[in-house]
């Protein structure tokens, strides 16, 4: 049985093809401004990278914020469960899950079989977020997969204490004009986020382990610091953003046999 | 023809709005619109109601009945039985918001200088009043247990209206002592708000606006029990329209009526057999709703769920004496569960999420709110080790303005495969 999810994010778009529960390929893409055709690029992609055709492809879910504008998905389902599904498959032994997306973070419990059984979620502010590290790193002149070596060469950390996106940026300008090094206002940066993000998870409990999914966990200075922050050991999976659209192709493949 | 789009062709116009809210030609139009689609309301309880707030509105803008703003717990059986006219502020936020007029109300509360971090009813209240759009008070009465915002923002409007206000101190601890306080000052601001209004403060008529409002709870009382049965036979966002009956009738023989009718018109729903459906998820609802869309109503109805009971509909006060109206009034407003340590709300939550069966309790978190969000994560966390999923849905009633519906809605949809996947077991 083949089976595929799309996790359509604000920044990127993801998809996953599994074949009996093996991850036979994945892709992804940027988003853009139409969620419709960034799903079928990555489809496309994915299909083509497996070698297969999409008559060969038994059920498609959708999630992530455009999960309503795939029309080829046979199922919508949220990126909360599908995270949680595809951190659950990849460490049976995680309870905790520290999605951070383009646009959004999200802190999902879960228990021992893997079912979701609380979860909190920000999408009020874009502090914390993907869009945090893009703006910040334009500003620092890096790309975003920069930033995290930027953070190893850091002596130390810059002082941030504005969690405003906004308000960060003046602050980061100001250290600037203050010819603080560059290394140090990206690690001042990161505990802005880890700060931020280990609040949220404080609020809903931390359970060991903890995996952190979504694009942010590609920097290793941001996990570092939310590990230092949280005072617990940080799981990484392989690529942490496609863990929503694993998610979603292993519900898809539960779907298709509770049909079948 | 189309209720809705009647009530705002005719406030289109804002620079019209004192002129059209205050004559009568208005109301008789809304009023054949409302006859016109009687029909379509899925209950006649629905309708009387919908005629009674209108006529209320109506005795409110043209002036001829003393009017008396009465904030959201204030026990408005006083200004009944002073044959005043109640009018219920924050009632008129959620209609006005609904109307689609809302943002424009906020903006000029803001405008005047009412903080963002304001309860959104508040802001839009001050914003409507401050643009001449709210009837004009005779005497503000507000108590200061629940909602401490409203006695704060009565104050004001008194200033703006130059009309004396009258606030209910209700101490935090029910106990003789605390009633009988509460009782005396509502004896004597009674009898002020009488001479206030230039009324007689008759006690023959008090006593009849307690019997009302007696009435009014067994009818209340009567619907709820019939609201146990499953699947559900009144969705639960029909029912949040009776919060009207709540805030600004009770005491009034219509409202006596109109919830013997909704209770009525269950019990025949049930013996018709004509109720039914598929029930995925009972919620018990805390709090209001958003009256600035109803995306997330539609949402939950659409996904399978129901509201089978919620929290602003509960009757939790016990029989009025009329023999002695002040003390029992007392008592009805010292045993509000949501005024006590939130041991109490959660004592009370565990009951009606177990009578009435529910799959999960959504809270939804007026922001604003301090009263009810204050306590939400000990509520939570109680509720959740009784063995209930619980979903605090951060969100405001009015102010939409700063809310991405796609966030809500994908809160609510987590929350049902939470729901789904106790029911059903993994997902995978």
């Amino acid at each position: 049985m083949i089976t595929a999810g799309i996790d359509v994010g604000s920044l990127s778009t993801d998809a996953v093809l599994l074949r009996d529960g093996e991850v036979l390929a994945y892709s992804i893409v940027n988003t853009g401004a139409q969620a419709r055709a960034a799903a079928e690029r990555a489809f496309e992609e994915v299909l083509e990278k497996a070698g297969i055709s999409l008559s060969e492809v038994d059920t498609v879910v959708a999630t992530g914020y455009g999960r309503m504008s795939v029309p080829f998905a046979d199922g919508q389902v949220t990126e909360i469960s599908c995270h949680g599904r595809g951190s659950a498959f990849l460490n049976p032994e995680v309870r905790t899950v520290i999605d951070i997306g383009g646009q959004d973070s999200k802190v999902i419990r879960l228990d021992g079989q893997g079912n979701v059984i609380d979860f909190l979620m920000n999408d009020k502010c874009a502090a914390g977020t993907g869009r945090f590290l893009e703006v910040m790193a334009d500003r620092l002149e890096l790309s975003v997969a920069g930033l995290g070596n930027e953070d190893l060469k850091a002596e130390r950390a810059a002082e941030i204490s504005s969690m405003c996106t906004v308000f960060a940026e003046s602050e980061v300008i100001s250290l600037i004009a203050r010819g603080v090094p560059r290394p140090e206002i990206v690690r001042g940066l990161h505990r802005s986020i880890a700060e931020r993000t280990a609040g949220m998870a404080n609020r809903l409990g931390v359970m060991p382990r903890v995996m952190m999914t979504g694009g942010v966990a590609k920097n290793p200075g941001v996990v570092r610091a939310l590990s230092e922050k949280l005072g617990a050991e940080i799981v990484v999976p392989p690529e942490p953003q496609i863990v929503g659209a694993l998610g979603a192709a292993l519900i898809a493949r539960k779907k298709r046999s509770g049909k079948a | 023809m189309d209720l809705n789009r009647t009530i705002q062709n005719l406030l289109k116009d804002r620079d019209r709005w004192g002129k059209v809210l205050s004559s009568p030609l208005s109301y008789r139009i809304v009023e054949g619109a409302l006859v016109l689609a009687r029909k379509s309301f899925p209950w006649q309880a629905i309708y009387q109601m919908s005629r009674f707030a209108l006529n209320q509105t109506g005795r409110a803008y043209t002036g001829k009945v003393p009017v008396v703003w009465s904030s959201a717990f204030f026990p408005v059986e006083i200004a009944w039985g002073l044959q005043l006219c109640p009018f219920s502020p924050e009632v008129a936020a959620g209609f006005i918001t609904g109307m689609g007029f809302g943002a424009e109300a906020l903006s000029m509360g803001e405008e005047a200088g009412y903080s963002r971090d304001l309860c959104s009813f508040h802001r839009c209240i001050a914003g409507a009043a401050r643009a001449g759009h709210l009837p004009r008070p005779a005497a503000l009465l507000a108590s200061t247990h629940l909602c401490d915002g409203a006695p704060l923002l009565f104050q004001n409007m008194a200033e703006l209206y130059g009309a004396p206000c009258f606030i209910l101190d209700v101490p935090y601890t029910a106990g003789r002592d605390a009633e009988a306080y509460v009782a005396e000052q509502l004896e004597r601001l009674w009898q002020d708000l009488a001479e206030a209004t230039g009324r007689r403060p008759d006690r023959a008529s008090l006593e009849e606006a307690l019997r009302h409002s007696n009435e009014f709870r067994e009818n209340m009382l009567r619907a709820n029990e019939l609201r146990c049965r499953v699947p559900s036979p009144i969705s639960g966002n029909d029912m949040l329209a009776f919060i009207y009956l709540f805030f600004a009738g009770q005491g009034s023989r219509e409202a006596a009526e109109i919830s013997a009718c909704l209770a009525e018109e269950i019990e025949e729903k049930i013996a018709g057999g004509r109720w039914g459906g598929t029930e995925k998820y009972r919620l018990l609802w805390l709090h209001l709703k958003p009256y600035y869309s109803n995306e997330v109503m539609s949402f939950i109805e659409q996904a399978g769920g129901v509201l089978a009971y919620e929290e602003f509909n509960h009757i939790y006060w016990p029989p009025l004496d009329p023999g002695e109206p002040f003390l029992s009034l007392a008592r009805k407003v010292l045993a509000h569960f949501d005024y006590k340590p939130v041991e109490e709300r959660i004592r009370v939550i565990r009951e009606l999420a177990e009578k009435y069966r529910v799959d999960g309790i959504v809270h939804f978190s007026h922001h604003g709110c301090r009263q009810s969000t204050g306590g939400s994560l000990i509520l939570k966390e109680a509720l959740q080790e009784a063995g209930w999923p619980v979903l605090l849905l951060d969100g405001d009633c009015l102010d939409g303005r700063n809310e991405a519906a796609g966030g809500m809605l994908t809160r609510l949809q987590a929350f049902f495969e939470i729901l789904e996947e106790r029911k059903e077991g993994c997902l995978i």
